[in-house]
């Protein structure tokens, strides 16, 4: 199944760091994202349009990850010449991710 | 009596709308609004406007909201945002020029100098990390700096009876962090509070989209309404802090918006860095306590980072775009024959071009190869370019506007050339930012 079917998420930038968090709808998802949604995997989605390291933080009051990727905006909003600068449609990527179902 | 305040967002960038902001400050729930005119791109194409025209280089919806906000200033409401941007004093200029032709008198205005740090970079000769590179290697192409400053000369100004402050590089939650303070009487060094007000700042810092506006993904994310978004609004006392929305407006303000608002632009959460705070957020909780009302807490505040954020502005000379369509069967083999095409006759200005990107609506522009999907009905080559000289930008678009002259069924091709200012961050000691303040009564 699709990430996107139990988590929602929205990216954000500053300079060549992108952020993107993921929430789970349903509170009985939060451990599935957690095991599922790991630095690793989310380097083989972005592959290389990020350049840098990826870092994953943790927000338990509101069971949601928030991954850090640097180099990760070809430069940065001001410079990168590419289509999306911001980097605002890395939401719907990262949710594109293939997980295992809940069980 | 509790303290409390009701503090509404007017804006979230610098071509953000102004009827619905004017919809929230008329509506008689809030006596603050705050308005972020900023971002990291908008800073940049201000620094541009300002280098072509010393008069120029700030907020440029100025005189549009002193025409909206008359009734809103006339009945004692007060503003504040960073509508300086790269040139305050003219922000002043026009503020009190739409207060004269609205014949709004006894309206307080305050101005926050010294965001400006361009003289430190250039004698600190500070690390561009991005860049690879020091502020001094950057000779004449460096441009400006300015300090992400903090709430203080908000609370300041409000104390000397101003109704309206504006400054330049203000941070975003700080424009909401001032009045909050200011308002509940708290210390700017009391760093639980500090983290408490940065939280509400950073919920409404985003106008329309912490209201639902980038939340919307059916089937899984639907709202009722989003063609009337409500810009959204706080009410804060010393026991809570409620977000909420302008009612019969449509979007929503529920535990999904919030969340995805509270995780937005931030990096460790522990450790979120304002001018006013370290803040707290791994803890936040939210708690939908009624119809897009939604009670948040459980920041924790730590002392303000020693160092500022400064935004430099780097003079890249020109940035070149050009698109052409290409539909049917092989689409995607002609556009990247095109492509093909214009490279090679951009070959002998190779060493002229800083940086050139081909890519393909429709299949690779936003992932790359990441998400392969299959041949489309239709693409469109996209041609990017930024280069030091205006006589090479004008090659890129001629070489790339060619494509009308083939492959095979190329179309509606656009092309543009724009200055290639950027930016990118550095640190500064606080010490270093000195800023001082203006009151002008009209």
């Amino acid at each position: 199944m699709k990430l996107r079917e139990i988590a929602y998420s929205r990216s954000g930038d500053k300079g060549d760091v992108s952020n993107i968090c993921v929430f789970a709808y349903e509170e009985a998802h939060w451990e599935t994202i957690r095991r599922e949604v790991t630095v690793e995997r989310v380097r083989e989605v972005f592959g290389e349009l990020v350049k840098g390291e990826i870092v994953r933080y943790e927000l338990p009051g509101t069971s949601g990850l928030n991954f850090v990727m640097m180099q990760a905006l070809a430069g940065g909003v001001s410079r990168s010449l590419r289509t999306d600068p911001h980097g605002k449609s890395y939401q719907s990527l990262i949710l594109d991710m293939d997980i295992a179902s809940p069980t | 009596m509790t303290r409390s305040i009701s503090i509404g967002c007017g804006s979230a960038w610098s071509d953000d709308r102004l009827d619905w902001a004017q919809e929230l400050a008329d509506s008689g729930y809030v006596t603050y609004m705050g308005f972020d005119c900023l971002a990291e791109r908008t800073m940049a194409l201000a620094q541009t406007r300002r280098r072509n025209d010393e008069t120029r280089g700030q907020d440029e919806r100025i005189p549009e909201l002193m025409d909206r906000f008359v009734n809103y200033l006339s009945s004692g409401g007060k503003v504040v945002g960073n509508f300086g941007a790269a040139n305050p004093s003219a922000a002043l200029d026009d503020v009190l020029r739409g207060l004269r032709s609205n014949d709004v008198s006894g309206v307080r205005v305050g101005v926050i100098y010294g965001d400006d740090v361009l003289d430190h970079v250039i004698d600190r000769n500070l690390e561009l990390f991005e860049l690879g590179v020091r502020a001094l290697d950057l000779g004449e192409k460096l441009v400006s700096a300015n300090a992400y400053v903090g709430a203080d000369p908000i609370v300041d100004l409000l104390a000397e009876g101003c109704q309206f402050v504006l400054g330049g590089r203000i941070a975003d939650p700080s424009l909401f962090v001032g009045p909050i303070a200011y308002e509940m009487g708290w210390a700017t060094d009391d760093w639980d509070r500090m983290a408490a007000a940065t939280l509400v700042g950073h919920l409404l810092e985003c106008g329309t989209h912490g209201t639902g506006g980038n939340y919307v993904d059916p089937p899984y994310r639907a709202l009722d309404d989003i063609v009337h978004l409500g810009f959204p609004m706080a009410h804060v006392n010393d026991h809570e802090s409620v977000i909420t929305k302008l009612p019969g407006t449509g979007g929503a303000v529920n535990s999904g918006v919030v969340k995805t608002q509270l995780a937005y632009e931030i990096h460790d959460p522990a450790a979120y860095l304002t001018p006013d705070s370290t803040a707290d957020f791994s803890n936040v909780w939210v708690d939908e306590v009624g119809p897009d009302r939604v009670r948040v807490g459980g920041a924790t505040g730590q002392p303000r980072p020693e160092e500022l954020k400064v935004l430099v502005g780097v003079d890249e000379g020109w940035k070149v775009l050009t698109e052409i369509s290409y539909g049917g069967s092989g689409c995607v083999d002609r556009a990247q024959l095109g492509a093909e095409v214009v490279a090679r006759r951009l070959g002998p200005y190779e060493s002229a071009i800083s940086e050139v990107r081909y890519d393909l609506h429709g299949v690779s522009a936003l992932f790359g190869d990441q998400l392969p999907r299959g041949e489309p009905a239709e693409v469109r080559l996209r041609i990017a370019a930024r280069c030091q000289d205006r006589e090479i930008a004008d090659i890129v678009s001629f070489e790339s506007q060619y494509l009308w002259m083939g492959p095979a069924g190329g179309g509606g091709i656009a092309t543009q050339i724009t200055p290639a200012i950027s930016v990118t961050p550095a640190f500064l000691p606080r010490d270093d930012v000195k800023l001082w303040t203006e009151v002008i009564e009209k």
